[in-house]
């Protein structure tokens, strides 16, 4: 239970975190997002209904702090990333027994490729909204990038969550630790 | 599945379809409350990000002569504000000058705030202020740099308030253009790749043939912005099958950002 503590504490403090780091401009201004990895990598280590909570808890946060209010009208309701978050961690959380084995480089792609899909719904949301579609080599780059990045730097942060685990006694450890 | 998940996954649907419920206002609501809850965080993330920025740079000051700059540098930048301000309403004097409702106006009030945090979302261009509703800030207040337009208010909490950029698609601005009787509607590009983001002058005549140099101030229609602030420069002018569209480069720098000032009047 500690360890669930520790993951939302680290939800909050890496989403606060995005808004001091810049845009990566050398990949058409691609942002970097460090909150999914840590949701995703709970969805393998933490049980379905704990699970549960720290994507609620994720995307609420995600909500409240990115989502514009306009007017009167709100481009993606409140609790449209709670509903993906929760999606695409109950697909990581299928996977489950794989991660229980120690293998780990399926959930790291896993991981990029969720990234890249919680913005690709959200500019398919924005789109229908704003009425027109447009997809060009930037709104890739900024779709694809993201997830990109979250992929390299799943390896690393999946390592220190995992020696967190251990600190804290967290008893769903994998079998073997497939990066020691 | 279990008895256990079947509950949380029960819990989980009410709290989904609580907050999908949720409308324009209640959002806003609840965003401001977020905000004000985390504004602690944001302005110490952003002292800490200052003196990363300062020491990287090698620029070492003592701490007294680094406050007296910083005074002096708002104090200056308020009276520059002013001064374009002077020179936006002289610009529309002179615009209206043959007009009947010609009515005498007066300069802003301009609340100086300073930038705690940029955009943290790929979507939309914001950034927040260290302004809010104890400073009488409200949603939709006009944000003006002494270079130009900013953006506007949008999610306003006690000490916190968030600024949609000029650059956003959502921000939409009524928009004339110096020497001509054309008026369209400024708004931010919907994916900008490039380091400085451009805005586009839509619903012009195709006869507009706008000149690069040219440049467009807000018109005061809306109600939102007050005439004459100076939203930015015309680069390209192209016509399309039912309206002429111009490509301009904002007065602002809004990538440079960190002192702005709030519109809440005029004096």
């Amino acid at each position: 239970m500690i360890f669930f503590f520790i993951l939302l504490a680290l939800v909050l403090v890496t989403q606060i975190a995005e808004f001091f780091i810049p845009p990566l401009d050398w990949m058409y201004n691609a942002h970097i997002y460090i909150v999914p990895v840590i949701v995703f990598y709970g969805a393998m280590a933490l049980p379905f209904p704990l699970m549960l909570g720290l994507a609620l808890f994720a995307g609420v946060l995600l909500d409240a702090l990115t989502v514009q209010v306009i007017g009167a009208k709100v481009e993606i309701s409140l609790g449209w990333s709670i509903l993906l978050y929760a999606v695409l961690a109950g697909i990581m959380h299928g996977m489950r027994p794989l991660f229980i084995r120690g293998r780990w480089e399926v959930h790291c792609l896993l991981t990029g490729l969720c990234t890249s899909a919680i913005i690709l719904a959200q500019y398919l949301m924005i789109t229908f909204r704003r009425g027109s579609v447009l997809f060009s080599r930037e709104v890739w780059w900024q779709i694809g990038g993201p997830g990109l990045m979250a992929m390299l730097m799943a390896p690393v942060i999946f390592w220190v969550l995992q020696w967190l685990a251990r600190a804290t006694r967290y008893p769903y450890l994998p079998e073997r630790i497939s990066f020691e | 599945m279990s008895r256990t998940s079947i509950i949380a996954l029960l819990v989980f649907g009410a709290i989904l379809g609580y907050f999908l419920s949720f409308g324009s206002e209640t959002t806003r609501k609840f965003q401001a409350s977020v905000y004000q809850l985390l504004a602690p965080f944001f302005t110490t993330g952003s002292g800490l990000q200052k003196q990363i920025t300062s020491v990287r740079t090698g620029l070492k000051s003592l701490e007294e002569l680094e406050r007296e700059n910083a005074s002096l540098r708002t104090d200056n930048r308020q009276l520059r504000a002013t001064n374009q301000a002077l020179r936006d309403v002289e610009h529309e004097v002179n615009r209206l000058r043959h007009a009947l409702n010609y009515r005498e106006r007066s300069v802003f009030k301009l609340i100086p705030a300073e930038i705690v945090t940029r955009d943290s979302s790929t979507w939309w261009h914001t950034v927040t202020i260290n302004r809010g509703k104890e400073d009488h800030i409200e949603p939709d207040m006009p944000v003006v740099t002494d270079e130009g337009l900013v953006g506007k208010t949008t999610t306003v909490s006690n000490t916190i308030s968030v600024v949609l950029l000029a650059t956003d698609e959502n921000c939409k601005i009524a928009a004339s253009v110096e020497g001509t009787r054309e008026q369209g509607i400024v708004a931010g590009e919907r994916v900008a790749g490039g380091i400085a983001p451009m805005l586009d002058l839509n619903f012009l005549s195709k006869q507009a043939n706008l000149q690069p140099g040219q440049k467009a101030f807000t018109s005061g229609v809306g109600g939102v912005f007050p005439a004459g602030l100076f939203i930015g420069t015309v680069k390209s002018f192209r016509t399309r099958e039912l309206d002429g569209q111009a490509k301009l480069a904002p007065a602002v720098d809004l990538s440079q950002l960190e002192d702005v000032f709030v519109v809440t009047g005029r004096k």
